[in-house]
């Protein structure tokens, strides 16, 4: 466990801004309690400060995983943000993406959100934004990219992809094994 | 009309435009400096301090005016400016006085015997064309035998005897005699301290220049393992306010670049290729060989230039 480099963190705040845009400021300098990032085995954690200090005390082959895990570091040095990290940015997600009942679960399988499927979407979202999809009853499942601003989606057909699938809560049973 | 009480009155609201002083202050108009010798007055200076730096100023100040309307002026479109003479004070020197450089061999001989030095011309006068013809170089008068037309050759002299080509040879030996005392000379003045870093540094190189990287070579006896640089990291234990204010700082330069970015689409791209970099610092030399040139001191900062040969 340390903590991460500056060009690490960059990798990740940028990736973390792509969601939450100047929101991230909150979740750096939080008002209850300090938190912070730190790097183990190649995952980014996102931890409070008071569980650091007793993680520290860990041996590293025995320490398995800290406060909430935001995602990994790919071998070349590319961040991924993990279906882990969704509390924290369906919280302060700037663009969001509601889709109806019928469309939760093939959302829920792993698959691209299409037209017929949107119940909703923030005004004025750019094409290839990061957004947070939601149930109609305001339960984040997941987040992915716009394929579409809101202006140009008016004029697709229902089978066209509005937002591209990177992860959804599904990850949970899928990839149980490799996602913390 | 009597005017004195007018003049005095006016006199009292104004200073004086003369100083006077124990000791007259030193004035270097050249430098605008004025030097107040004089010992400072205990009395005033505890008293109020402002008021008798104050009125210390004013007098250097006053007396340096006076100097600068009593020199010579010429006109401008600004009005009349005052030529300053030169500067009479001199000024210590900034760095320290550069060291000698280290004296070649010849120039060591030369010292001890007492030979002046002279500096040869570079021309030298040719009787036959009546003309000031180069020493050496583009034609040359050292090349002046091996490029004569019509050759002398010894009674005792082989039938493949090539004058031209003997001549030559003399010529190319002292080149190679010349460069050989070069390379001596600098090898003479460069420390040993320093030659054992580079030594130490080569050696890290091809120690690691096998197609196994090393791994398989024989270890001499005495010989240690070689390390590259190492990562460094900041410790875990440090108070998280100065990671969050660092995160802070990080945020304001992305967005600041981000701006930037916006007007010149074709910015940095932001990550560093650290294998890139490390083989640009170490001119192709690789991590180890940069670490042990780190951890065996400074360099000493280029400057490698050698000194020419004897003129």
């Amino acid at each position: 466990m340390r903590p991460l480099t500056e060009e690490e963190s960059k990798a990740v705040f940028t990736k973390l801004a792509n969601y939450v845009g100047k929101n991230l400021v909150h979740l750096i300098d939080r008002q209850d309690e300090p938190y912070c990032f730190r790097l183990h085995k190649d995952r980014v954690f996102y931890v409070s400060e008071s569980s650091m200090r007793l993680g520290i005390s860990i041996a590293r082959p025995n320490l398995v995983s800290l406060g909430t895990c935001f995602g990994k570091f790919s071998k070349s040095g590319k961040f991924k943000l993990h279906i882990t990290a969704l509390d924290y940015v369906a919280q302060y997600a700037k663009y969001k993406i509601w889709i109806k009942p019928n469309g939760e679960m093939p959302f829920l399988y792993g698959n691209h959100v299409v037209k017929a499927h949107l119940g909703r979407i923030t005004e004025d979202t750019p094409e290839h934004q990061g957004v947070v999809v939601f149930s109609m009853n305001d339960i984040p499942l997941g987040f992915g990219v716009t394929a579409r601003s809101t202006v140009d989606t008016r004029k697709l057909d229902p089978t066209a992809i509005i937002v591209f699938h990177q992860a959804d809560v599904g990850e949970y049973l899928r990839d149980e094994d490799t996602l913390f | 009309m009597d005017v004195s009480n007018i003049l005095a009155s006016h006199a009292a609201k104004y200073q004086s435009v003369t100083v006077e002083k124990e000791t007259p202050l030193e004035v270097d108009p050249g430098l605008l400096m004025v030097t107040d010798l004089n010992p400072i007055e205990a009395e005033t200076y505890n008293e109020n301090l402002e008021e008798h730096l104050q009125s210390l100023a004013r007098d250097g100040v006053q007396s340096l005016m006076t100097s600068l309307f009593s020199l010579p002026t010429k006109p401008s479109p600004d009005g009349p400016l005052a030529i300053l003479p030169p500067p009479v004070y001199q000024l210590p020197r900034a760095k320290p006085l550069p060291k000698p450089k280290p004296l070649t061999k010849w120039e060591q001989f030369a010292k001890a015997k007492g030979i002046q030095h002279k500096v040869r011309d570079k021309k030298v006068w040719d009787e036959e064309k009546q003309d000031w013809v180069n020493r050496w170089g583009r034609n040359g008068k050292n090349r002046e035998v091996e490029e004569q037309w019509i050759h002398e050759v010894p009674h005792n002299a082989d039938v493949d005897y090539d004058p031209r080509k003997v001549a030559r040879d003399e010529r190319k030996e002292r080149i190679v005699k010349n460069k050989k005392q070069q390379e001596q000379n600098i090898a003479r003045q460069t420390s040993t301290r320093e030659r054992k870093q580079e030594i130490e540094k080569t050696l890290a190189t091809t120690r690691m220049s096998t197609a196994s990287m090393g791994k398989f070579d024989k270890i001499l006896e005495g010989e240690k393992k070689i390390r590259g640089v190492k990562r460094k990291f900041n410790p875990n234990e440090e108070p998280v306010t100065n990671e969050m204010k660092a995160s802070l700082d990080l945020l304001n330069k992305m967005e600041s670049d981000k701006k930037k970015m916006r007007k010149d689409p074709r910015g940095e791209e932001g990550s560093l290729n650290v294998r890139k970099a490390v083989k640009f610092a170490s001119k192709g030399k690789g991590g180890v060989a940069l670490g042990r040139e780190l951890s065996s001191g400074k360099g000493r900062g280029g400057g490698k230039g050698g000194r020419g040969g004897k003129r």
